[in-house]
């Protein structure tokens, strides 16, 4: 089986705090995988550093066996690996319509075009279209992103996500402070746009977690304490006094 | 539909109005602001695809404008004395422009690796440093003189030689439309759409496969080239070109068009490029005051109308869409404003002129001309009379502004109505 992601002792401290200690991590093509953890773990964190936010502090990462440590967030991005945002992280003035097709330009081919008319790209156009027929946002693509609801803003985070193709999807919570049918929405959202790719997914709604992942990692201080089947992490001691055991956010 | 065909009805209308400009208004004087508004029309939209459009602040930007200005003079020099072979000086926009780019791409190399206050610190230091060496550099910027030349070279294909006025105009003109052109056109390419999401959410853009540093690099290279167009163009119009081309007030200048004119529509720069060449040829033969007034219209529309002349326009087109008359419904009040705000002006500047004259005039004449009539500054009767105006003008604002808003809150809230039902 093709490893999408493996970390590798994977360290990170800010000032003297480590917030990741030693992380290793594989994580298989295909695969739906969730992580888990109390507010503060670090999950975020490890999203940085996989995406190339921030800078590792020791370890090595790899993204379908080329090494992606300490590379620049576009090139991690131009290899195949989408991120979304915990905070909603999108283009408030523009249009639905113009930022998804802001994250379909670099994976059709134009680049830093300045000859090309953008509105005149049929590749463009029919990526852009189809990403906003499947974030189900078809109906307000000419309003301004700022002014959406916050759903619908998470549904657009997602949309910008994958507007690229990539292979690899990085969800950092994509249900928080929804609703339960809004949870519900997003869930088959997410189910859709993660077919035939490698999904990472932070969530603290277990019944998300355990309803999507095929596997589950449990991130406790900076450490993953267990990694496996959804099953087997709920029947796991030492995640369920760490983690299961406390009261949800 | 495409962007840029449904557009062709306006830069049609442009063109032939820029063709019958030179009839309308015949005087030479007139030609001569007809020229510099070209010339500046294209600085100000070059500016703007740094400020309005890749959200780069610069303090520097005359430096591309004028420097592509120097080299222009000394190769149309060379030219004229036959020390390099003839390029037709009807492109010579081209030979600025890339005099412009070739600038950009060092300056901005280092520049653009940062954005915000940085950019706009590093920008004002290249500007100084641009500035000082037309004094130090003398074989090149000739200090304080300047450098002249003769626009008159080579051959005159069709009898275009540019001897007369006009037909400097003509190429201005041309060039300004191509300009323009050219640079709605960038805005709506792949490098456009990302140098807006560059201004909106740099960090997002990093992880959908753009290096922010470089659609900046690029913004800014190109707005050079277009500051650098315009930079040769001046120097055909006034065939001189002196060190307060580069200077840091020249970037001020182009900075309050674009922003007067308002950085967040294409159409902004031009209209404050426009206003502002009208009134720095007009207001400052008449007042010492100019800049003063320059900088007092600045402060107010960063006040209350960011979005600069343009944004005011724009503030009403969704009304008009709606129906023309709920627009009309607004020109009375309009009226009674402005009309008021009028009455207050004109004593505010009865004032600043009196006070100008009295702090810069060394002369044992107290008496100065303000609105062709002769006041004797000493006496306290004009000061009394400008104070009554002022202030008879602010009372009748307080009465006809709150107009203006109810009028405006009825429209608005009119047209939610509409939208609901
Ligand atoms: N840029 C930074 N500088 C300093 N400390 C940071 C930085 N980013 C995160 N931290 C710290 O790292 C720790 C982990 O933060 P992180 O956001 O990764 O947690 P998380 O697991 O995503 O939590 P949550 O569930 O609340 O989102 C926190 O204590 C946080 O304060
Ligand atoms: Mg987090």
């Amino acid at each position: 089986m093709t490893t999408a992601l493996q970390l590798k002792d994977v360290a990170k401290s800010f000032g003297n705090t480590q917030i990741i200690r030693d992380v290793d991590l594989d994580i298989a093509h295909g695969e739906l995988h969730a992580m888990i953890g109390p507010n503060g773990a670090g999950k975020s964190t490890l999203f940085n550093l996989i995406s190339g936010k921030y800078h590792v502090s020791g370890g090595t990462i790899s993204f379908y066996d080329s090494e992606i440590t300490n590379k620049e967030p576009y090139e991690i991005s131009r290899m195949g690996l989408g991120r979304s945002f915990q905070v909603t992280n999108i283009f408030p003035r523009m249009s639905v319509y113009e930022n998804l097709r802001c994250g379909v330009l670099w994976s059709t081919g134009h680049r830093y075009s300045f000859w090309h008319l953008v509105n005149r790209q049929r590749d463009v156009n029919e990526r852009t279209e189809e990403v906003l027929e499947m974030i189900g946002l078809t109906g307000r693509r000419d309003v301004p992103a700022g002014m959406l609801s916050y759903s619908d803003q998470r549904a657009l985070e997602i949309g910008i996500t994958i507007a690229g193709d990539p292979k690899m999807i990085m969800l950092d919570e994509p249900t928080a402070g929804m609703s339960h049918s809004e949870t519900e929405q997003a869930v088959a959202l997410i189910r859709k746009v993660s077919k035939g790719k490698t999904l990472v997914m932070v969530e603290h709604d277990m019944g998300v977690v355990f309803d999507l992942a095929d596997k589950i990692s449990v991130l406790v201080y900076g450490e993953i304490i267990a990694s496996d089947a959804p099953q087997n992490i709920r029947n796991n001691a030492a995640v369920q006094e760490a983690y299961l055991g406390t009261e949800q956010h | 539909m495409n962007g840029m065909t449904k557009n062709s009805p306006i830069w049609i209308a442009a063109a032939v109005l820029f063709a019958i400009l030179p009839f309308i208004f015949q005087s030479g004087f007139a030609l001569n602001i007809l020229s510099q508004m070209g010339v500046f029309i294209i600085f100000a939209l070059a500016y703007n695809m740094l400020l309005g459009q890749g959200g780069m602040l610069s303090f520097g930007h005359a430096i591309y404008f004028g420097l592509a200005g120097y080299f222009t003079a000394h190769f149309i020099t060379l030219m004229g004395e036959e020390a390099l072979p003839y390029f037709p000086i009807s492109l010579i926009p081209l030979f600025g422009g890339l005099a412009g780019l070739i600038c950009g791409i060092v300056v901005g190399y280092v520049s653009t690796r940062r954005a915000g206050t940085t950019f706009a610190m590093i920008s004002l230091g290249f500007g100084e440093l641009v500035t000082a060496s037309t004094l130090i550099l003398i074989a090149f910027f000739n200090g304080e003189e300047g450098i002249q030349t003769d626009r008159w070279v080579g051959p005159e294909p069709f009898g275009i030689n540019y001897g007369s006025d006009i037909q400097v105009y003509y190429l201005i003109a041309i060039w300004c439309l191509l300009c323009m052109i050219a640079m709605f056109f960038l805005t709506k390419t792949p490098f456009g759409r990302m140098s807006n999401a560059v201004r909106d959410n740099a960090e997002r853009v990093q992880f959908i496969g753009y290096n922010t540093q470089r659609v900046r690099w690029l913004a800014f290279a190109l707005s050079s080239f277009f500051a650098g167009a315009a930079g040769s163009l001046h120097v055909m119009n006034y065939e001189h070109v002196g060190f307060e081309t580069v200077s840091v007030a020249q970037s001020g200048l182009v900075l309050f068009m674009a922003y007067i004119g308002g950085v967040g529509h294409f159409i902004g720069p031009v209209l404050g490029a426009i206003l502002i060449t009208i009134l720095n040829s007009t207001l400052s033969d008449l007042t010492e005051a100019w800049f003063l007034y320059l900088g007092l219209i600045f402060v107010v529309i960063v006040l209350f109308s960011p979005g600069g002349l343009a944004g005011i326009v724009m503030m009403h087109e969704p009304i008009w869409k709606t129906s023309p008359r709920l627009l009309a419904s607004l020109v009375v009040p309009y009226i009674y404003g402005i009309a008021t705000t009028l009455v207050a002006l004109c004593g505010l500047i009865g004032m600043i002129e009196m006070l100008y004259y009295r702090s810069t005039t060394f002369s044992a004449d107290t008496s100065t001309s303000i609105y062709g009539v002769t006041v004797d500054t000493a006496s306290v009767v004009p000061w009394l009379v400008f104070i009554v105006v002022t202030g008879v003008g602010v009372y009748l604002c307080r009465m006809s502004y709150p107009g203006m808003a109810h009028s405006w809150n009825a429209v608005i809230n009119d047209i939610k109505q509409r939208m609901v039902s």
